[in-house]
């Protein structure tokens, strides 16, 4: 069953002033299962960003669909958008993904917060989610006092609270060492081989590529291969 | 290097530049018009009270002779010596008669110096001309060319009108007379040639009295004096002095407001971009080098800034003026005035400013530990008490305290308040790192539930950088503890005068003498006895008070001796300072006087003091019972019962009568008072006609400080959009990721706005405070140049209008950054370091 499809997804940028157009992505098809694990990798500059933000509605295509859970992105305004970001969508970035504000507890809860949940609500939420990626210890700690991996984790803590029907993630590893990149990766295996979640990953780093089911990898703005784990190229 | 940093950043760069002019357009726009309003002020008292100028008398009193008054016009700061020659007159108009005192001056010539101003014909020179006032001529039905029949000595003159004298160009000389002849003719006339009653020495602008009066009598021969004359009330002059502290004031304020807009600016200029500096020291950048790059680019905006400004605030001084003026009612500056110094120190301070607030936090920013500046988040705010605060807050107050006392006990000047109120004002706004936290949260209480995630984010921005925000929230502070405070003691100073006013003259007409000259005395004796008897046996009528007023000296020092029918069971129309209304009811009965607390500040006389008065060039001494508030000739005055005034100085007649009719009847009064007062030669003024005139005065001082004051909330309001703009700016990332969860637009936009109310909010209650101590702090320094305290009051009109001010303002200067956080680009704000 399919939970995300991309039709002849483009983006085109215009750089500068003299209007030269820059084809990020130049027309790109696919779709994702529920519970597929999805890793996207290619060379730096080659659109995978900027697909993942199509995909989350961040940034609009150019042209072609994105239909999440059967609802096209393109119908909806920028405040509907909103809400299928905080409510169906988790994002985990390279890195700044929590606001130096706010307590790790408040971080994670932010999107039920936003959500108008009750105290009370988003609280046991967020402490259940810090929970299963085992940060429930470090919940009333702020940002900088929390290593880079155990802010990732938090981050993907965040993710998951709303039970999104999609996580994006893009590069989680990418400002990690190799040790806390194993734990992020473990995580996120888990979160879809238990917990039947979904994710989408943008990565460069070939064992972390690995451990998803299905691996599409890109080249200038198109998708040049789309591997199941152990298979060949289909 | 910088040049290509601005152009990444064009927001940041103009947002900083912005700041700098800002301030300093403010600056230079609150020292033009400060500057305007003296100017106002003083064209509005020369009106009122005629030209600063001194007076020079025959020791003896009487007339001199001419021959004996020396050489003075080369005495620096002297504008004109006008000789003047007093004669009173009877005058024949018709069948009318009219009782007047012409004035002898040289006429011609105070024409061609322009300090006379005739609305029509020209100035008389010769037998059978005469000038007369404006509305003199119109209430005798006289116009250019017609004639009159002049009384004096034996002779009549037939004399022909060739001239119209506007009012208030001569009363400076003239006083309340309105007939004006060449002087040597009236000196012709009365067999005097030769002789003067005064000369009156014109001053300069900005000559000061004391100055002149010294140059002055050095030059004098033994019989004659050189005085400051007394006479006519000069109720203005005090509500001057204190709008004018009152403008130092504002002045200092909105200096120390813009300081705080300009630091703010810096400090958040350079904060953002720490990593950027981490950055560049880890490439091998020494401190150094980075703090010299930091204050070499302060120093370039902040000029550009300053620039800028100077210009903007010339433009805005431009219309402010004109409306000061226009509200004082004095005609609108030939030209701004625009003192040599005032942009050079703008421009300067604002560099020097703005270098300072960037080398502070580029100290700090290159302090820190590299790998610590590189971190991905700022550091958090420091928690716990801030003891740094407190203990700045505690001797910053303890220095404005002092500087108070010693204010007060007249060992510093009265304007050496001002300094001391900035420092009170520095305190208040150190205040607000320790208070604002609390504040803030208790005022997100108040707001709804609904918006509690946008409530909850703005309270956490807003302690998260408690340095900057009580530098924006100080510029609230300054801008509320300016409205309040200034609002406050403006408003008492205007009261205290005005209730004098209405205690002084609580009545529903006042009848005077057409050209009534208190200060010539009254040795002729303009007599109003037979007008008095006649208005006492009126029908209809509740109360009659008569005053006579004449020149004094106390302890070398001219007054005005008010001398009033003080009937047992009307209310006393004195206000005793440190005795009880009854008490001195009583010792006045007695035949002791009270003293104007102006006038025993400056002789040093006390309660039970026997002193020394001179009035008519007589000297008797006479008991000082207690000391009132008054504003009669500035308050150099003395006050006694018409009976003890007939008994020690032979004052008999009334120069005023005010006649109270019973309740709701004044009008029917108005027939038989005008018929007295046609008989008599005498002017028939309502209570009104006499309190439009305060009024205008009052009016005009108060207008001119609200404007001034208005001035400083547009720049508050500035400076708020200003900072809230650099926060959105600063916060891109933050801002996108919140975006990125799931944030809309609207909730953006409202946390954005909350934050500004919430610093709007707590600012003004700040201010509040910092408000009702400067009130406070102006009527005590005001103290010792009125002589006695002003009632201080808490105004809810006036907080109100100053909160709401506050809070509207921030909430107005937030929807424009507020927007743009919430239209800026998602993806854009995400890729932002
Ligand atoms: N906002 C933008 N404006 C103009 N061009 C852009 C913009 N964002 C991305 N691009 C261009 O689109 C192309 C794809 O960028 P994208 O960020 O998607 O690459 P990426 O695969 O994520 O690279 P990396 O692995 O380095 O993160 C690049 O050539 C980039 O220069
Ligand atoms: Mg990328």
């Amino acid at each position: 069953m399919s939970i995300l499809q991309a039709e002849q997804l483009t983006k085109t940028f215009e750089t500068g002033g003299d209007a030269t157009k820059v084809a990020a992505v130049g027309g790109v098809d696919f779709s994702v299962a529920k519970g597929e694990f999805v890793a996207i990798t290619g060379a730096s500059g080659s659109g995978k960003s900027t697909l993942l933000h199509m995909l989350g509605g961040i940034t609009r295509p150019s042209s072609g669909r994105v239909v999440l859970e059967d609802v096209d992105l393109a119908t909806l305004d920028d405040d509907a958008l909103a809400l299928i970001r905080r409510r169906r969508i988790g994002f985990i970035f390279q890195r700044y993904n929590l606001l130096p504000e706010l307590s790790l507890l408040e971080n994670v809860a932010l999107p039920l917060v936003l959500d108008g949940k009750g105290e009370a609500a988003c609280d046991a939420a967020a402490r259940k989610a810090l929970e299963a990626v085992g940060m429930a210890a470090r919940s009333g700690h702020r940002p900088d006092e929390l290593s880079g991996g155990e802010q990732q984790r938090g981050a993907i803590a965040r993710a998951l609270v709303t039970e999104p029907a999609i996580v994006l993630a893009d590069e989680p590893t990418g400002a990690l060492d190799s040790a806390n990149s194993a734990r992020v990766i473990e995580l996120l295996q888990e979160l879809v081989h238990g917990q039947h979640q979904t994710v989408v990953m943008v990565t460069h780093d070939p064992d972390s590529a690995a451990a998803a089911d299905r691996t599409i990898s890109m080249r200038d703005g198109l998708i040049f291969s789309d591997t199941a784990a152990g298979a060949g190229v289909s | 290097m910088l040049l290509r940093q601005w152009a990444r950043r064009p927001g940041r760069a103009a947002a900083t530049i912005a700041s700098v002019a800002v301030a300093v357009g403010a600056v230079v726009a609150t020292w033009v018009s400060a500057d305007a309003s003296r100017t106002g002020y003083r064209r509005l008292t020369e009106a009122v009270e005629g030209f600063p100028t001194v007076d020079v008398a025959a020791r003896g009193g009487g007339r001199f002779d001419a021959q004996k008054l020396p050489s003075l016009a080369d005495i620096p700061g002297v504008r004109a010596v006008v000789p003047l020659f007093y004669r009173p007159t009877l005058l024949r108009v018709g069948e009318r008669r009219v009782r007047e005192v012409a004035v002898g001056v040289a006429a011609q010539t105070l024409t061609e110096l322009g300090l006379m101003k005739l609305s029509a014909g020209r100035p008389c020179v010769s037998f059978e001309e005469v000038v007369l006032e404006e509305s003199l001529a119109e209430s005798l039905g006289l116009g250019l060319g017609d004639e009159i029949l002049f009384f004096a000595r034996r002779r009549i003159e037939r004399m022909t009108v060739v001239g119209l004298a506007e009012r208030s160009s001569i009363s400076w000389f003239a006083e309340t007379s309105g007939v004006i002849v060449d002087i040597r003719v009236l000196g012709e006339m009365s067999r005097s040639l030769g002789s003067l009653d005064r000369a009156r020495v014109v001053l300069k602008g900005e000559a000061t009295r004391q100055q002149a009066l010294k140059a002055i009598r050095k030059r004098l021969p033994e019989s004659l004096l050189a005085e400051i004359p007394v006479g006519r009330a000069s109720m203005a002059e005090d509500v001057l002095h204190s709008a004018d502290l009152g403008l130092d004031f504002v002045t200092g304020l909105t200096v120390a407001m813009a300081w705080f807009i300009v630091g703010n600016a810096m400090l958040m200029n350079v904060t953002e971009r720490r990593r950027g500096f981490s950055l560049m020291r880890l490439l091998g950048a020494t401190g150094r080098q980075v703090r010299r790059l930091v204050v070499l680019e302060a120093a370039l905006l902040g000029l550009v800034g300053a620039i800028l400004g100077a210009g903007i605030g010339l433009l805005a001084a431009g219309p402010i003026s004109a409306g000061i003026s226009r509200a004082l009612q004095a005609p609108p500056g030939e030209q701004l005035l625009v003192q040599p110094l005032v942009l050079p120190v703008s421009i300067a301070l604002g560099v020097l400013v703005a270098m300072a607030a960037a080398w502070w936090p580029a100290q700090e920013a290159t302090d820190v530990d590299l790998l610590e500046g590189l971190a991905s988040a700022p550091q958090p705010p420091a928690r716990g008490t801030p003891w740094k605060f407190i203990v700045a807050v505690g001797l910053l107050t303890l220095l404005a305290v002092l500087n108070q006392a010693l204010v007060l006990t007249e060992v510093f000047p009265p304007r050496a308040a001002v300094p001391g109120g900035m420092t009170l004002l520095l305190a208040f706004v150190a205040t607000t790192p320790i208070l604002l936290p609390p504040i803030a949260r208790l005022l997100a209480q108040l707001i709804p539930r609904r918006f509690r995630v946008e409530t909850t984010l703005a309270v956490e921005q807003i302690l998260r950088q408690p340095v900057r925000t009580a530098l924006t929230t100080g510029v609230l502070v300054v801008a509320v503890t300016n409205g309040i405070g200034l609002g406050h003691a403006i408003r008492d100073n205007v009261d205290d005068v005005l209730g004098w006013y209405s205690r002084m003259m609580r009545a529903d007409w006042v009848l005077t003498h057409a050209g009534m000259i208190s200060a010539a005395g009254s040795a002729e004796g303009l007599d109003s006895g037979s007008a008095e008897t006649e208005v006492r046996e009126l029908q209809g009528i509740d109360r009659v008070e008569g005053i006579g007023i004449a020149t004094g000296r106390l302890a070398g020092s001219a007054c005005v001796v008010v001398a009033r029918d003080m009937t047992p069971g009307d209310p006393l129309p004195l206000e005793p300072v440190g005795l009880s209304a009854d008490e001195l009811r009583a010792a006045l009965e007695r035949g002791e006087v009270a003293a104007g607390t102006v006038l025993a500040r400056r002789t040093g006389i006390k309660p039970g003091d026997e002193v020394p008065v001179e009035v008519f060039g007589r000297t008797t001494n006479v008991t000082v019972a207690g000391l009132v508030i008054d504003y009669t000739s500035g308050g150099s005055s003395l006050h006694l019962t018409r009976a003890a005034a007939r008994r020690l100085f032979g004052m008999n007649k009334a120069d005023l009568l005010l006649i109270t009719a019973p309740e709701g009847q004044a009008e029917r009064l108005r027939e038989p008072l005008g018929r007295i007062a046609d008989e008599h030669a005498m002017l028939l003024r309502s209570f009104g006609d006499v309190r439009a005139f305060v009024d205008r005065i009052v009016q005009g001082v108060v207008g001119s400080l609200w404007a001034i004051l208005g001035l400083g909330f547009v720049v508050g309001s500035l400076g708020v959009a200003n900072t809230v703009t650099m926060n959105v700016l600063e916060k891109r990332r933050t801002l996108g990721l919140l975006r990125a969860v799931g944030m809309t637009r609207g909730q953006v936009t409202r946390m954005v706005v909350i934050e500004s109310l919430l610093l709007g909010a707590a600012g003004g209650l700040i201010g509040l405070f910092g408000g009702v101590t400067t009130a406070l702090f102006i009527q005590l320094a005001s103290q010792p140049l009125l002589g006695h305290p002003i009632q201080a009051s808490f105004r809810p009109d006036v907080v109100a209008v100053n909160l709401i001010a506050a809070v509207a303002i921030t909430a107005i200067a937030a929807w424009l950054p507020a927007r743009r956080a919430a239209g800026l680009d998602l993806l854009e704000s995400i890729s932002a370091e």
